[in-house]
């Protein structure tokens, strides 16, 4: 187990350092600078700050110093916020974001699980069809659709939320259930597919026989083999979530990290793109090995290997 | 199967006969292709302009008709495009009464000013700058198809040519190829189209940036797919006869086995097209894709989300169109799948 760990852990250095050197470069050959301004700015001034913020430099220098912060965590002063680094702004924005995550990802397991084994058990009734023609709108429609649609509804109509904010536990809800309809759909959907599977099996037949209750059945034996390919759709859940806060955070003005990288952006500040982007991607390996390592422990098949 | 027996059937007659039995599919192309049309055709009949703006007309619900308002009766132009509403509370005399003899007579005086009802109605509406919503929306369409087409063509483009080579060359440069894919599949594909958007900043070309950022980050999973189809091909004995005359690989490839991966292309492409459309219109929704006086269906939903508290109908309708022209697709390419899928029609 230690050892699938650390194999992993090195395979995703080449990984890293591949994206660090692609984004570092896209970044570099970018037109317009922090300081190309509308507003004339006295050229010794933004030759003071060029040299400040090192741009003066070679490319390669450059190119090293920075890898060399980003490996030391000692990240350089920002251009859009004067006085801050990156390792400011990630730290403080992730956590909100870290939080939306993971409501987001409750609402997707509370709702998705539960309508998957519904709609498993009483395979071909309405109780399958109902709920599985709204999982396909659930994946069809647009994060930016339901999120102003949410808002509207229940925010400005019925008056039950507030519609933009980060403050207490009310407003989670909203962001919360747009980032995670669309996974909830999805989950009901592979779930649904396992369980049909798991319950044609011959140890759940086995269980059946020994008299067990249904309910035992289904939810003892068969869900645990039934939610496999929920676990291994996590990982790649987890990039979408990441995408999927950008918009939910710009609807929803939450002080995350998404909304941080899209102004970061638009303002072209170029080194907190290319630390948000290091984050996300380290992050992003960095679940798909925890993704991998839960499934091991789940499935005792893919222990022996 | 009501065809001759005798008759050779080529494939995709077959397929073409398993998709018009799938009436959700058949149903979504109509769709698609009304969609389609309106978009591309309406605007040479539609008598009002996207652009046309009258600010103290303002933003109306659907079926709204606006009130001409002239200083001198003769003048063909009018001076001021105004609203029932303004009328009553700015001009007329008697309230609501006066509005009536309006709508009665189709023009009154009132003090030397001149009021008659426009004949132009507003379908869907208007924007908070007066323009018309459904003109709009057939504006934005044009850009979100087209950004979908073309996106997709220019993915299809690198992915079909970057999975059949590195699927025939095989062994260590195949190895290498997709190792490359991996890592790009590392980061999510749209941090990957905002750091394009903000390398190549430009606002001439901005629509073509919009195509070539989405289609450098959606052939990936094209390429997997041809990959794997040349790999399953190219061992087949068509292959090996074309090579034992002496075919040159280039021909081979793209001769040979481009084009027998094309039903599997043609499904993804389908399936391609509503993922290209949702990419960009969340990128013009945050601000980085469209940039106005241009429009697209993701611009237009982003104006309506600023406004929904005051002008629900700005959200709620272009949303409807964009929403419902993903379904289509989505049920298409499903429905394509089902029909042109090789394992499915052997028997």
């Amino acid at each position: 187990m230690l050892r699938f760990f650390l194999i992993r852990l090195g395979q995703s250095i080449p990984t890293l350092l591949a994206i660090y050197t692609i984004t570092f470069f896209m970044v570099r050959s970018a037109p317009g600078g922090p300081f190309s301004q509308e507003r004339k700015v006295a050229p010794h001034i933004i030759e003071a700050q060029m040299e400040y913020y090192g741009f003066n430099d070679p490319v390669y220098v450059q190119y090293f110093r920075s890898l060399e912060q980003h490996l030391t965590f000692d990240f350089p002063p920002l251009t859009s916020y004067p006085g801050l680094t990156a390792g400011d702004i990630i730290g403080e924005s992730f956590p909100v974001s870290l939080e939306l995550g993971i409501w987001a990802l409750l609402v997707a397991l509370l709702f998705g699980i539960p309508t998957g084994v519904l709609a498993a058990t009483k395979q071909n009734t309405a109780a399958d069809y109902a709920p599985m023609s709204m999982a396909m709108l659930g994946i069809c429609l647009p994060t930016f659709v339901i999120g102003p649609l949410l808002a509207l509804f229940f925010g400005v109509w019925l008056g039950w939320f507030k519609v933009s904010g980060w403050f207490d536990l009310s407003d989670r809800i909203l962001p919360a259930l747009t980032l995670g309809l669309f996974y909830a759909a999805y989950v009901a959907r592979l779930t649904r597919v396992g369980m049909l599977e798991v319950l044609g099996m011959d140890y759940v037949r086995t269980a059946r026989a020994k008299g067990l209750p249904e309910r035992i059945v289904v939810l003892k034996h068969a869900l645990r083999g039934g939610v496999m390919p929920v676990v291994s759709f996590l990982g790649p859940a987890l990039a979408g979530l990441v995408s999927g806060s950008f918009v939910v955070e710009t609807i929803f003005q939450v002080p995350g990290l998404g909304r941080h990288f899209v102004q970061a952006a638009l303002s072209r500040d170029h080194s907190l793109v290319l630390s948000t982007v290091l984050f996300y991607a380290a992050l992003i390996i960095l679940a798909n090995v925890a993704v991998d390592a839960a499934q091991i422990l789940l499935n005792p098949k893919l222990r022996k290997r | 199967m009501n065809t001759n027996e005798n008759k050779a059937v080529s494939p995709w007659s077959e397929a073409w006969h398993r998709l018009k039995d799938n009436r959700l599919a058949m149903f979504s192309l109509g769709y698609f292709v009304l969609i389609v049309l309106l978009c591309y055709l309406l605007p040479l009949l539609y008598p009002i302009s996207p652009t046309d703006q009258s600010l103290s007309f303002g933003a109306n619900p659907p079926l709204s008709k606006g009130i001409e308002l002239r200083y001198d009766a003769e003048q063909e132009e009018f001076d001021e495009f105004i609203t029932e509403k303004e009328f009553v509370e700015l001009y007329s005399e008697n309230g609501e009464s006066d509005l009536e003899r309006l709508v009665a007579d189709q023009q009154t005086e009132l003090s030397g000013m001149y009021f008659s009802r426009s004949d132009r109605i507003h379908l869907l509406g208007t924007d908070s700058h007066g323009r018309d919503l459904f003109a709009r929306i057939l504006q934005g369409g044009r850009v979100s198809l087209g950004v979908g087409f073309l996106a997709t063509l220019v993915s299809l483009t690198i992915g079909v040519v970057y999975g059949s080579v590195s699927g025939y060359i095989g062994g260590r440069i195949d190895a290498c190829m997709m190792r490359v894919v991996d890592v790009l599949y590392a980061i999510p594909f749209l941090i990957f189209v905002i750091l394009l958007m903000v390398v190549f900043e430009a606002s001439k070309h901005q629509l073509l940036l919009i195509f070539i950022a989405i289609g450098a980050v959606e052939w990936l999973t094209m390429a997997r797919i041809v990959r794997g189809q040349v790999i399953h091909l190219k061992s087949q004995e068509f292959v090996d006869a074309a090579r034992a005359i002496g075919v040159r690989p280039f021909t081979i490839i793209f001769r040979h086995l481009a084009p027998n991966t094309l039903g599997p292309v043609i499904v993804y492409a389908t399936l391609l097209i509503p993922a290209v459309m949702l990419l960009e219109s969340t990128l013009s929704f945050l601000g980085l894709g469209i940039q106005p006086p241009n429009a697209s269906w993701g611009t237009l939903i982003k104006e309506g989300a600023d406004k929904m508290t005051v002008y629900p109908w700005l959200l709620i309708i272009p949303s409807l169109f964009f929403s419902l022209t993903l379904f289509a697709m989505n049920f298409l390419g499903d429905g394509l799948r089902d029909a042109l899928d090789v394992k499915s029609s052997k028997d």
